[in-house]
């Protein structure tokens, strides 16, 4: 599998077709910091839901990459269907750390913040932008052309699902309470917002953490129905 | 039919390699395959033959594991059965040179590093690829493409080799050391699944022949495995005799067309040139015509 990771990253910087979402996402943060000082959790707080956007986008097209064809020979040579999707997936997940590094130095390098960022900050904030982005990349596997055949059922379907997750907290004011638990099936892009915002940044006891752990345990649910569903489909 | 071929086909459980059980595969409920029941021996040579859309190419990609059927099982002898597959359009927007293509998939099957270095070099030189070394797989010509493919399928030597329409694009050369190389495979206990069109080059080398119709696999009886006749003639035009079913395949030398031809079709054939002014200047048997014109 790590040479099929290898393979995969070497085969997308050729592609050029990292340009857009990283271009983008590089853009994103150099205008999101345009003004100083920032406050440090917060601001990290949204720089990671631009990295869930981003990283669903980033997933996409290293799942398109691969022609039909050449899909099924690597299949056959990493030894099946499994282990070549989990081997993209990965792909997509190094692509992210490097960007959640970029997201999190960048502040730091060029004096963004008003105070200093200490160790229980930087690794809670650093971990969020991860979460999220894996969040992205789990949603983006099961919009992507593998499992939807139509362009407008796979970017369709991706955009309004983003769309819907991000407007979360807004359709939770408005939704009926015997209604409320139909919200879990929402992608919990927000859910860790509200705890990182109202978090003091002393101790990481101090901040509550169901909704990371669902936001995991929510990814890896979703990852297991795209290995599932790809096999079906095939 | 299904039924018998696979009591025809079958060998002993001890050499079984793989086998398919009422295999059915439906596209938009088109029924492409049905009812096929199948059963692959170990170092043996199968020929999948047939028209253009029947299922031949689906039913090597079930069997090479790459599609699920709509119903009905596949057993493997061996769970990780090293399978090489060669598809019949191999990917033209390769972004990698012949060997950088080739080491990686080499070290994705996880070939032993000692191994590939030998035999992939071997390999691209064989099949006259080391020359383009500098070029991505895509900017390659069609056949070129197509060496590229196949090589992917051999370097790792394995139990069951799959060739789907290998010779499509190939020239002579590269068909003449393909030819080779499954001979090679077939003595190191390779099991070898193939289809093709219009090409008598496999004729010799295969053990089993099968043929899929309307979706229904049907064993075809024993190939005779014949003698061949070299037909030397002069005074006559290529055009005339290029379409002629019966001819094996032809040769230019200066003013003179050599024409190969299975025993039982040499009498017609002679009668035919003889028709067409021709002049014969001699008939000799020879053992395979594929070897003679290397």
């Amino acid at each position: 599998m790590k040479n099929l990771i290898k393979y995969t990253l070497h085969d997308y910087i050729r592609s050029h077709k990292y340009f857009p979402p990283i271009s983008t996402f590089v853009i994103l943060i150099f205008v999101f910091y345009t003004y100083r000082p920032n406050p440090i959790i917060d601001s990290y707080a949204v720089t990671s839901v631009m990295l869930y956007i981003i990283s669903a986008w980033v997933c996409l097209s290293v799942l398109q990459l691969d022609p039909p064809v050449q899909r099924q020979l690597m299949a056959i040579h990493v030894g099946g269907w499994n282990r070549y999707y989990l081997a993209k997936l990965m792909t997509a997940v190094i692509i992210i750390i490097i960007l959640s590094a970029y997201a999190f130095l960048y502040p730091i390098v060029f004096n963004m913040f008003g105070g200093r960022v200490t160790f229980t900050i930087g690794l809670v904030s650093f971990v969020n932008h991860i979460i999220l982005a894996v969040l992205g990349i789990s949603l983006a596997s099961l919009f992507s052309k593998l499992i939807m055949r139509s362009t407008i059922n796979s970017f369709g379907g991706l955009i309004l699902t983003l769309v819907l997750s991000l407007a979360a907290l807004g359709i939770e004011r408005v939704f009926p309470s015997f209604l409320k638990n139909v919200l879990w099936v929402i992608p919990p892009a927000t859910i860790t917002q509200t705890p990182l915002v109202n978090w003091d940044g002393m101790y990481i006891s101090g901040l509550s953490l169901f909704p990371f752990i669902w936001t995991i345990i929510y990814s890896l649910i979703i990852i297991f129905l795209f290995l599932q569903l790809a096999k079906r489909l095939r | 039919m299904n039924r018998e071929a696979d009591k025809t086909g079958g060998g002993s459980a001890v050499t079984m390699l793989v086998e398919l059980k009422d295999i059915d595969k439906t596209y938009d409920r088109k029924s492409v395959l049905k009812n096929i029941s199948l059963t692959i021996d170990t170092q043996e040579i199968i020929a999948i033959l047939g028209g253009n859309g029947v299922g031949k190419s689906t039913l090597l990609r079930i069997i090479a594991g790459m599609e699920r059927p709509s119903s009905g099982k596949i057993i493997f002898r061996n769970k990780k059965m090293n399978i090489g597959y060669v598809p019949e359009r191999f990917p033209k927007n390769i972004r990698f040179t012949p060997e950088e293509y080739l080491n990686y998939t080499a070290k994705i099957s996880g070939m032993p590093e000692s191994i590939m270095n030998k035999s992939i070099p071997d390999l691209l030189k064989r099949f006259k690829l080391e020359q383009f070394n500098n070029q991505w797989v895509m900017n390659l010509s069609k056949g070129n493409i197509q060496k590229v493919g196949i090589i992917q399928a051999i370097i790792k030597r394995p139990d069951l080799l799959i060739l789907d329409e290998p010779l499509s694009g190939l020239d002579s050369l590269a068909q003449q050391e393909l030819l080779e190389i499954i001979k090679e495979l077939k003595k190191e206990g390779t099991t070898i699944l193939l289809t093709y069109h219009e090409s008598n080059l496999f004729h010799k080398v295969i053990d089993t022949t099968y043929r899929v119709e309307n979706g229904v696999l049907t064993k075809e009886t024993d190939i005779v495995k014949e003698p061949i006749k070299l037909l030397e003639v002069e005074y006559l035009n290529e055009s005339h005799v290029e379409k002629w079913d019966e001819i094996i395949s032809i040769e230019r030398k200066k003013d003179k067309l050599l024409l190969y031809v299975q025993a039982k079709d040499s009498d017609k054939i002679l009668y035919r040139l003889l028709q067409l002014q021709g002049s014969i200047i001699r008939v000799v048997t020879v053992e395979a015509p594929e070897e003679d014109n290397r």
